[in-house]
Order: C-alpha cells, then structure tokens, then sequence
C-alpha cells in the first residue's frame, strides 16, 4: 500500500511544491543541473510516489516493497526534490544538490541517499537491471513491482531493446516502464538526432503492452497507471508525453535548459510561476 | 586423478550450492554448451535464465536478479563478457556493489584457431581497474572447486577466470584455498616464477626442467588477484635473485604488472621478466602449443628466460 494514497488534485499540489523545490536546488547548485528534465518528470514522480508505489519512507528496507529505477539519471534532481517532499530525505539537504561528497550528487547514488534503489547516470541501464529485479521478484513469488522511468533520447541506447526481448520472453507483467516522451535532448531535438517514431508500435513488436498518456496531467497518469496494473501475461510501457521544462514559461521546451540552472532574476521569476495551486 | 573441465566443476559447484540452500540463478546469453551447464538445467530448468545472445543484457539481469535478493552467476565466454558488457560490468554489478559472480569462460587463448576476437587477453588488467570485484583464476579442478564454493558465499561482485580446456591437478586433495593467500607451490632458492591460471603448469614444467640444470625455481601459483596479501608476495619473492611471470594474457595490467607494482614499490632491485602476448600484440590464432611457444610462454620460454636472468 502506498504511504500516502492522494488523489489527482492533492499529487497536483505536491508537485508543484516540487517544482518550486527543483527551481530553488539547481539555483544552489555549485556545478549546473537538469532543470528541463527534473521538470517534466515531476508529475510522474509525485503521482509514482504520492499513490501508485507500493512504498513510503518508513518502508525502504522493506524487501515486498515497489521499486523505483531512475533510469535517466540526469533528472535525479527532480527525484530529490520527490524524495524531500514525501519525506525519505530531510529538506535541507536539497541545498547541497552536487555540493562536495553530499548526500545529492549529481546522479543516484544508492550508498548516499535514502531511498534512490539504482545507481544510474550512463544511459541504458536502467530498464535491463528492473528486468532482473522484475525476473527475481517472479522467481521468488514475490508480489513487488518494479517502476523504472526511461528519457526518450535514451531510447537509442541498444541495451533498452536486449531487455525489452528478455522483459516479454518472461512475461514480466511485473516490470512496467515509463517513457517520459519529452522530445528533447542534449543537443536538440529527439527527432532530429534519432527519430525514435513509432515509438509505440516499436514497443508492441518487442511484446509490451503499451498505453500512452499525457505525462504532465496527474489525472490521466493515475487513470493509465492503474489500468496497466490490471492487465497480465506481458510487460507493460506508459508513453508519457510531456513538455521538457513543464510549468516555467522560459523554460518549457528549450534544448539550451537541458543543462541549464535558473540565474539572477530567473529564479524568483520562476517561483513566481509556481507560486499558486489550480 | 582424473583431470576435468572447470566448467564442469563450476556447474557441480552450483548444483551442491543449491542443495545446500543457496538462492543460484545462473544466467546464460545463448551459452549454455559453453558453460555446460546441461545438467543443472535438467535438475533446476526454472533456475537457468537465458538472455539470448546479448551480453550486455546478461550482465544487467544478473545485477537485477542480485539486487533482487538472488546470488545471480553469469556463465559465457570470457572475451565477450569482458568487452562487450564492459560499461554493465562496471556500473550495474561492481558501483551497485552487485552480488553478481561473473564466470570469464574460456579465457586467455582457449579459443585458440578461433582467433582473436575469441581470445580474452585483457580480462585482468580491465577488472583490477574497478575496485571492488574480486578476481581470481585456479590453476585445477581442486581449486576451482573451492574458489566457486567461496565466491557462491561470499556478498559482492566476483570474476573467476576460467581456463577452457580440462587441467592436470598441480594440488593435492589436502590442498586449501584461502583468499589472498600467495600459493608456493615448488620451493626454489634461486629464482621465482609468478603464474596464474592454465599457465602454471607450463611453470611447473619449466621448474622441473629448470632443476636438472642445477637451478632451484619457486613456483607460485597467483590464483588470487584480488584480494593479494601483498606483503606476503614480497616478503616471498624477496628471497630470489630474479623473478619470471607468465600468463595468457597482455603483460600490460595482468599479473607480471601486479608483481612489477609489489616489487617497485617496496623498493626492491629484484630483476622481473614478464612473459605473456607482448606489447601491442595480438595472440596468434592456432593450437595452444605452437601459440604459447610462438609467444614463449610454454615452459621451454620460461626457461630461456631463466637464462637470461643468470
């Protein structure tokens, strides 16, 4: 059961309060950040961890609970700013995000911080691991369930699809991956470095049941997320559209915010944004 | 005694491991003649999980299935493991501190006329570069045995190099294989010959060889990588006036640069000859014979070698 159980409007609530958080940790950040990623994440991450993760900050040794795979590891920023707020790390620490050895380095590491399960940063990690993960929670009769969100430039990497062959062979409908489908990467746009569409009829032909969604509106990701969890016999893959950047107008599908960090004026004007609720 | 293939003793050693309670998951990519692994499959077909040819997914399911509680032991060719899941090697099973055993098949030249994309002559020097795997090769069956037995029980990521052809037994059944230890096999006054792996019987050879000549080899048998009582190597090579390493490797990063670290740093004039596939080189493709004396790492290279430490 999840720690928490929130509904679409209060994970609303909580994401935004870590948007406000991913703001304020990239501008106190010695050495840049992905403030584009973390942000169009964030919806993903509060509903994963606000309703959905069979998991809660008192639960972390727990070995029935979910786990949760940052595969693009770039955005672990937003993931603390998710952790602070459903409260496996203290607060304070989100003003040391890359500081010298802190708990927050700039990608997860599961020896630093409470709660990060993998430790990722190079791509294509991510999903092979949570295979083994998912195949071992099979083997030992175990009900866990393995979440592990994926970049979409990441998709180029080819150990993705050795996994996604191992993932259907098994029938892992334990494993459920998340794309978070933001169209953009370090050096432009997705579709221009690697077209990756069809996206979804590539997931199919390599036997996952696929839903899609729009990765930045809490309720359709609630609705999808529960659906998959319903369906058998296959592994399952959520498309989440989202906007890279998701809710600061300057920020919001601009390749140069990929790593980027709020400066000067950007930060208080940002804030303000993010400064009122629905 | 009977010799055996250690990858036979590696899928005995599974299988009693089992027996005795141990979670093993074997993973294969598509290698499971390689591994011999037919009859733990027969005795545990839901235990064995087969990738497919994909070595880089080999390695992270075998991290997964660790980190999922799982003692996971990845079973296929050592060349392939080592370079084409290099990056699952370092990230996945050793910084995730992954309790994944990784089983190097059929290393150094095993492959022999299959050529160089089939030999693993770089399997040591890449995994000293990561910190935390401990390494080890046996030189036996006897040994490999008792090392797997260890590594099965051990928590944290392990590389075995495993030789592909059946050895002749160089330990007796007495014998103790300890972590770290420094195994003197042959005492020797005169000069000391550090090997590993199938080339310590070339060592053995080249030492009996070596004493009709009147000269008194040591021969050790580094069959732990790491951990290496380092103090123990020194204070055992400091007695000879010159030292010989042999093995089917590079001699950049294997043991002979092992041995040139422990005697540089302690300050030690003693004269060292690393024997193994030269600088720059690749290993010839062809039998084993030819291509170890082409390479002198055969037991005469070891003694003309011996020669020139005169």
């Amino acid at each position: 059961m999840n720690a928490f159980q929130y509904d679409a409007l209060q994970i609303k609530e909580q994401a935004r309060l870590i948007r406000r958080n991913i703001i304020r940790l990239n501008a106190d950040s010695p050495a840049g950040g992905h403030t584009g990623a973390d942000l169009s994440e964030t919806d993903i991450l509060a509903t994963l961890y606000f309703r959905i993760l069979n998991a809660g900050p008192e639960r972390t040794e727990d070995p029935e609970r979910d786990i949760y795979i940052q595969s693009k590891g770039h955005g672990v920023g937003g993931l603390y700013c998710c952790l602070a707020q459903a409260g496996y790390i203290p607060e304070q620490w989100l003003g040391t995000y890359q500081h010298f050895n802190s708990h927050l380095p700039g990608h997860p590491v599961r020896q630093k911080t409470p709660g990060i399960e993998l430790n990722t940063g190079a791509l294509g990690h991510g999903l092979p691991v949570a295979v083994g993960l998912a195949l071992a929670a099979k083997m030992s009769g175990s009900p866990k369930r393995i979440y592990v969100l994926t970049g979409d430039g990441e998709l180029a990497e080819g150990s993705n699809w050795e996994a996604a062959m191992a993932a259907a062979k098994y029938g892992l409908d334990n494993l459920f991956v998340i794309v978070d489908k933001n169209k953009l990467q370090l050096a432009g746009l997705t579709a221009e470095i690697m077209p990756l569409d069809p996206l979804d009829v590539k997931w199919a032909a390599f036997g996952f049941s696929v839903s899609e969604c729009d990765g930045n509106d809490v309720a359709q990701l609630i609705d999808s997320l529960e659906r998959m969890q319903t369906r058998h016999g296959a592994p399952q893959v959520l498309i989440a559209h989202t906007i890279k950047g998701k809710g600061v107008s300057f920020i919001e599908a601009r390749p140069e915010w990929h790593h980027r960090v709020p400066k000067g004026d950007e930060i208080n004007a940002a804030l303000e944004e993010l400064s009122h609720g629905e | 005694m009977a010799s055996e293939h250690l990858a036979s003793v590696m899928v005995e050693a599974f299988m009693a491991a089992v027996d005795a309670g141990l979670d093993v998951v074997p993973v294969v990519s598509d290698s499971t003649s390689t591994a011999k692994i037919g009859p733990f499959m027969q005795r545990f077909p839901e235990r064995v999980i087969n990738v497919g040819i994909a070595e880089q997914s080999l390695v992270s399911v075998a991290a997964g299935l660790a980190l999922g509680g799982k003692i996971a032991a990845t079973c296929n060719a050592a060349p392939f493991l080592i370079s084409r899941a290099n990056e699952q090697i370092k990230v996945d099973v050793c910084y995730n501190q992954a309790n994944v055993k990784m089983f190097g098949l059929n290393a150094g030249t095993s492959y022999g006329p299959l050529a160089s994309t089939h030999h693993s002559l770089d399997d040591i020097s890449v995994m000293r570069g990561f910190g935390n795997v401990q390494i080890f090769a046996p030189a036996d069956a006897i040994e490999c045995r008792q090392i797997v037995d260890y590594a099965l029980r051990y928590q944290g990521p392990v590389y075995i190099r495993l030789d592909g052809k059946a050895l002749p037994d160089v330990h007796g059944a007495q014998y103790r294989f300890v972590p770290g230890q420094v195994d003197v096999l042959r005492q020797g006054a005169d000069l000391s010959i550090v090997a590993l792996g199938s080339v310590v019987h070339e060592a053995v050879d080249a030492a009996a060889r070596l004493a009709e000549q009147g000269i008194e080899a040591q021969v050790i048998n580094l069959s732990s990588i790491r951990p290496l009582q380092r103090d123990v190597l020194l204070n055992v090579l400091s007695g000879t006036r010159g030292v010989i390493s042999v093995e089917e490797h590079n001699i950049n990063g294997g043991v002979g640069s092992l041995v040139a670290e422990v005697l540089a740093e302690a300050g030690l004039g003693v004269p060292l000859i690393r024997l193994g596939i030269g600088d720059g080189e690749y290993a010839a493709a062809g039998a084993r014979e030819p291509t170890r004396a082409l390479h002198c790492i055969d037991a005469a290279g070891i003694v003309a070698a011996a020669t020139r430490l005169r």
